[in-house]
C-alpha cells in the first residue's frame, strides 16, 4: 500500500545552513504520526519543506505517491495538504468569521464551505460565539481553535499540526488534543509535531525521533514509549 | 468672515475628496506590499495627461474619460508588477532596489510626456469649468463638487470591494500575513498584481480629476505624492474611513493656513504636518493597523 505522504531522503535549510539531512518518513491513510525531538531539530523544517514553503535541496517529497516538486504552493491546498503552523499564524485584523472562509480559499473546498463551516463550528463550538470578533482579539487557545479550524476549511486529506500545545494552559492543551482524537476519529490522517512527547504518543499512531536534521528512531507509538533511551533523553524518567 | 470661514470649510471637504482618492492607492500598494510606489506621482501626472488628451483630440469629457482610463492605468500597475517589481530579487520588492525601479519608471514616464507634450502648462476647459452653484451663502464650482462626488463613489466601492468580496478579503489577508495565504490556496503573487493594478488606478484617476482643478505639466505629480505621503502617514494603511479624516485633515489645515501665511506657502504647510505627526504620533492617529 502508497502511503499517503512519503518524505524521501530530503536535504533542506535556509540560505548556508542546513537543517535536514536525508530525512524519510511515512504517513499512511489514517494514521496520526508524530513527529518528535528537541527545538532546532528539523521538525518545523520537514513541515514546511511538504508544504512547499521551502525547497528540498535533495530528495522528494511524494502525495499519494506523486512527486510534489512541480507543485507550487499554493496548489498543494488544492491537493489536500493543510498546515496548522507554529504560532497560529492567523489574520489578526480579520474576524473569526473571515479568517475560516478564507481558509477555503480554493476551488474544491469553496463548493463546499458552508458543509465546512458547520464542522468546524461542531468541533470547536467556541469560535460560533466569537465569529464576529477580530481573530487578534482571541486568547490563545482560541487562536489556536481558529487556526485548526481554518486549516480544516481547506478540507484537507492530510493535516500537519505544528506544536498545537505550544503556549497554552494545561487545561486548554487537553481540549486541543481530544479534537485532534476526534479528527482521527472521523477517519482524518494527521501528522503531529510536538515537544510533549507524552501527550503525543499517546494519542499517535506512530512516531518519528529528528535530533540535527536526521531521524534517529521510527516505530510504534506504544514501542517508543517504553524505549529506554527514549525516556530517560526526553521524559526525564 | 463668517462667510469667508464657511467657503474655506466648504472646499477643504471637496479637496479632501482628491486628496483621499490620490493617497488610498499608494497606502494600498505598501499596506499589501511593502512596496513605496514612487511611480505613483507619475501615474497621478499620466492620468491628467489621458484625460486633457482625450478631451483635445475627441473632445470627450474628462468625467467620461475616466472609466477608460482606470482599465488602462489598472493595466499599466499589472505590467509594471509582473513586469519589474516582480523581478526584483528575493526580499529585495519592500527595500531601497524598490525605490530606485520606481523612481526610474516615474522619471522615464515625465520626460517621455516633456518630449510628447512639451513642458507647457495644460488646463481642461469644459462648458461648466467656470459653473458655481450657490450653497450657504458661498459659491462652490461645479468641477469641485463632480471631483467630489467622483471620489466618494470610489472610495465607498473599494471600502466595499474590500470588506464583502471574497477577493478583497483575501488582499486584507495578504496584508497581514502573505504565507497563511499560500498555505490556504491563495495565490499571492496574483494578489500583489491586483492590489498594484489597482492601486495605479488610483492614481491616475487622481490625476483625471484634478484637471478640473489646476493646470498641469509633466513636473505634475510630485507635490501630488508628497501630499498623498502625508495623508498616508496621518491616516494609517489602507483604511478608507482613516484616509478619509486624514485628507480631510490636510485639507483644513492647508485652506485655512492661508488666513495666517502667504498662499505660496500652503503647500509646504502639509509637510510640516508630516514632521509633527512623525514626531509625536508615528504610528499615525489610528496606530498601526493594516487594513483591518
Amino acid at each position: 500500500m502508497t502511503a499517503l505522504l512519503e518524505v524521501r531522503g530530503v536535504d533542506a535549510g535556509y540560505g548556508d545552513v542546513q537543517v535536514l539531512f536525508g530525512v524519510s518518513l511515512q504517513v499512511r491513510e489514517g494514521e496520526i504520526v508524530t513527529l518528535l525531538g528537541s527545538n532546532g531539530a528539523g521538525k518545523t523544517t520537514t513541515l514546511r519543506c511538504i508544504c512547499g514553503l521551502i525547497s528540498p535541496r535533495k530528495g522528494e517529497v511524494l502525495f499519494h505517491g506523486e512527486s510534489l516538486a512541480a507543485v507550487a504552493p499554493d496548489h498543494r491546498a488544492g491537493l489536500g495538504i493543510a498546515l496548522v503552523p507554529e504560532g497560529r499564524e492567523l489574520w489578526p485584523q480579520l474576524t473569526v468569521r473571515e479568517n475560516l472562509e478564507l481558509g477555503a480559499y480554493h476551488r474544491r473546498a469553496r463548493r463546499s464551505l458552508s458543509k465546512n463551516l458547520d464542522r468546524v463550528q461542531a468541533l470547536f463550538p467556541r469560535l460560533l460565539e466569537r465569529k464576529s470578533q477580530l481573530a487578534g482579539s482571541l486568547s490563545g487557545g482560541e487562536q489556536q481553535m481558529c487556526a485548526i479550524a481554518r486549516a480544516l476549511m481547506s478540507d484537507p486529506k492530510l493535516l500537519l499540526l505544528d506544536e498545537p500545545s505550544l503556549g497554552l494552559a494545561p487545561i486548554v492543551v487537553d481540549q486541543m488534543f481530544e479534537a485532534v482524537r476526534q479528527l482521527h476519529r472521523e477517519g482524518m490522517t494527521l501528522l503531529l509535531v510536538e515537544q510533549n512527547l507524552v501527550a503525543a504518543l499517546e494519542i499517535a499512531t506512530r512516531g518519528y525521533v529528528v535530533e540535527t536534521g536526521r531521524v534517529r528512531l521510527e516505530g510504534e507509538a506504544a514501542a517508543l514509549r517504553s524505549d529506554p533511551g527514549i525516556r530517560a533523553a526526553y521524559l526525564g524518567i | 468672515m463668517i462667510e469667508h470661514l464657511l467657503d474655506l470649510t466648504v472646499s477643504a471637504f471637496l479637496l479632501a475628496g482628491l486628496y483621499a482618492t490620490m493617497a488610498y492607492g499608494l497606502g494600498l500598494i505598501y499596506g499589501v506590499l511593502r512596496v513605496v510606489n514612487l511611480n505613483h506621482g507619475g501615474m497621478i501626472m499620466a492620468g491628467a495627461y489621458a484625460a486633457w488628451w482625450a478631451h483635445d483630440q475627441f473632445g470627450l469629457d474628462p468625467y467620461l474619460s475616466i472609466p477608460i482610463i482606470l482599465v488602462l492605468a489598472f493595466l499599466v500597475g499589472v505590467l509594471t508588477y509582473a513586469g519589474l517589481v516582480r523581478r526584483l530579487p528575493r526580499g529585495a520588492a519592500g527595500g531601497v532596489q524598490s525605490l530606485l525601479l520606481l523612481f526610474g519608471v516615474w522619471l522615464i514616464l515625465r520626460n517621455a510626456a516633456y518630449l510628447v507634450f512639451s513642458g507647457n502648462d495644460q488646463t481642461v476647459l469644459t462648458s461648466y469649468s467656470t459653473k458655481a452653484l450657490p450653497f450657504l451663502g458661498a459659491q462652490i464650482s461645479v468641477n469641485r463638487l463632480a471631483v467630489f462626488g467622483v471620489a466618494l463613489v470610489t472610495l465607498g466601492a473599494l471600502h466595499l470591494f474590500l470588506t464583502r468580496t471574497y477577493v478583497g478579503k483575501a488582499i486584507r489577508a495578504v496584508a497581514q500575513n502573505p504565507e497563511s495565504c499560500t498555505l490556504a490556496g491563495v495565490p499571492v503573487q496574483r494578489i500583489y498584481m491586483l492590489t498594484f493594478g489597482l492601486g495605479t488606478a488610483l492614481a491616475s484617476l487622481a490625476g483625471a480629476l484634478a484637471t478640473g482643478l489646476y493646470a498641469f505639466n509633466p513636473g505634475f505629480g510630485a507635490t501630488e505624492l508628497l501630499k498623498s505621503f502625508v495623508v498616508v502617514v496621518l491616516g494609517g494603511l489602507g483604511s478608507v474611513a482613516g484616509t478619509a479624516v486624514a485628507a480631510l485633515i490636510l485639507a483644513l489645515v492647508e485652506n485655512f493656513s492661508i488666513l495666517v501665511i502667504p498662499s505660496y506657502l500652503t503647500s509646504a504647510v502639509g509637510f510640516v504636518l508630516l514632521v509633527l505627526v512623525l514626531v509625536l504620533r508615528p504610528g499615525g492617529l489610528f496606530g498601526q493597523r493594516v487594513l483591518g
